[in-house]
């Protein structure tokens, strides 16, 4: 259809007068439509599966012209990536699969009339609609911190700016240094996140030649992922320098004052050079507009599709949803889209429907070539997506081990990136 | 050498893949992560099997191999035995 379209437009009054001559049975019959809202990990492969076998008519709508991951980005903070790495184009998705790349914002979804608005003003039917925007920060729940704050003490949890901002700052460190670092409460992405962003703030202290600089982590959580891990790798790359409390440490974090850049707990006050503030998290905006998320923020699906729970004509993906055993992660939400194309492809296109399975893997890196993993299988089961075996790097591995996993690590950024992007 | 007797599903295969192409690139390129397009099928058969039977050392990909049948496996190895790495 690609090269009737163009021959129609560059071909001149013969090639016209020929499409008027065959008045237009592929035309006529309209090809289904699917409108994919977010072009993240999960957004982006699911727009690529639904599309590449063609038969579907696959937009994208996403206001941005290229995408920054969000993963790695503890890569570039640590020194181990460049920002530019970090960053692709939706090109390929646009030129090799025919995918409509609609640069706006989705400011509503009719669901009735399965329709979506863009800011632009122009509404656009669609026949499944799948709906991957990610998480938006909850401002709130840290007093003394909104979004105009972030300017000065960035979560960066979103990439992008938020980065940068956070590197600049980490970069102009003084020996001697207080970093704090208030960890969010569950459930948001990236559980290993916080944690490996320790790491890679400590790494930089340390080739710094910082002797005195600490990073102290208030917690809202009694543990988190991959603690025994990272515990260990702090306690042999960086003696001293985390200092990590739980509640029961800091008694509950009060608030945070950024322009005395203090923070103050039940039990304490502290006067920091950095602090990140990573908030609580919830579904992108639209997502809960639209009724599509629950009291707890996220969304509920069907753990056999990836359908939302309250509308059957629409997806969740990724870390909007609220997907059971498997954590907030762009490889999760990689998983989850490619459950989602093949339902989608078998409602619209008769494509073959297999029984849905999901897989995942977070890697973690604490001080060069020293990375650990954790990760597992999953499926619909007891009415969510349940882990069905899962595997975790142990404490006290060689360093060969550590090394490969993180060969691992670099090997899975550039095979997800080109799963996704290309 | 030969093929496997029961050549595997290419379209179960394919969906399958799914799972597989999120680190293993179809292009072959072989960064940090192994290429597995354009393997004799007999080959691609025997070292899944050793990942399943836990022979060979890697977790994840004993997680992955570990839940795969005979004729899934066989079904991949038909699928990405026929992908022509770039």
């Amino acid at each position: 259809m690609n090269s009737t379209t163009r021959r129609y437009f560059i071909g001149g009054a013969g090639a016209a007068a020929a499409v008027i001559a065959f008045p237009m049975p592929a035309f006529a019959q309209a090809k289904p439509k699917v409108i994919v809202i977010g072009g993240g990990p999960g957004g982006s492969t699911v727009a690529k599966y639904v599309a590449k076998d063609g038969g579907i008519d696959v937009t994208l709508v996403e206001p941005l012209r290229q995408f920054t991951t969000c993963f790695h980005s503890n890569l570039y903070l640590g020194g181990f990536r460049s920002f530019q790495s970090l960053t692709h184009s939706y090109d390929k998705l646009v030129k090799n699969y025919g995918i409509k790349h609609a640069r706006a914002m989705a400011s509503a979804i009719d669901r009735d009339k399965k329709t979506v608005r863009l800011a632009n003003g122009t509404t656009v039917p669609y026949d499944r609609l799948v709906v991957a925007p990610g998480i938006d920060i909850k401002f709130d729940s840290v007093p003394g911190y909104s979004e105009a704050v972030s300017n000065k003490l960035p979560h960066a949890w979103k990439p992008g700016p938020q980065t940068q901002l956070l590197v600049r700052q980490l970069n102009a460190l003084k020996d001697g240094s207080l970093i704090v670092m208030i960890a969010p409460p569950n459930p948001y992405r990236c559980p290993p996140g916080p944690y490996e962003r320790v790491s890679m703030m400590a790494h930089v202290l340390k080739a710094k030649g910082h002797k005195k600089s600490k990073i102290v982590v208030l917690d809202p959580k009694p543990n988190f992922s991959k603690q025994g891990l990272f515990v260990e790798g702090w306690e042999k790359h960086y003696p001293g320098m985390v200092e990590w409390q739980d509640p029961k440490m800091h008694g509950g974090i009060n608030s945070v004052d950024a322009k005395t850049m203090t923070v103050k707990t039940d039990l304490a006050e502290y006067k920091a050079a950095l602090i990140n503030v990573i908030p609580a998290q919830m579904a992108g905006k639209i997502a809960r507009d639209v009724g599509l998320a629950n009291q707890t923020g996220f969304c509920a699906i069907n753990p056999e599709n990836m359908k939302s729970s309250v509308d059957g004509n629409i997806y969740i993906l990724g870390d909007a949803s609220i997907a059971g055993d498997m954590p907030k992660s762009a490889f999760s939400a990689n998983s989850q889209a490619k459950v989602a194309a093949m339902m989608i492809r078998g409602e619209l296109a008769n494509g073959k429907i297999f029984p849905a399975r999901y897989t995942n893997t977070c890697w973690s890196l604490i001080e060069t070539d020293d990375t650990v993993k954790v990760g597992g299988r999953y499926e619909a089961k007891d009415g969510k997506i349940t882990a069905v075996e899962t595997f975790i790097s142990k404490t006290g591995e060689s360093a060969d081990l550590r090394k490969q996993t993180q060969g691992e690590n670099m090997g899975w950024y550039s095979g997800i990136i080109a799963d996704i992007f290309t | 050498m030969g093929r496997a007797p029961a050549a595997g599903d290419k379209a179960l295969g394919e969906y399958l893949s799914s799972e597989c192409v999120t680190c293993h690139q179809l292009s072959g390129a072989n960064v940090g992560i192994p290429p597995i397009v354009g393997w004799p099928d007999d080959s691609f058969i025997e070292i899944m099997n050793e990942y399943r039977y836990r022979k060979r050392n890697n977790s994840i990909m004993q997680t992955i191999a570990g839940r795969f049948s005979n004729d899934e496996i066989a079904a991949l190895a038909a699928y990405f035995g026929s992908v022509k790495g770039r």
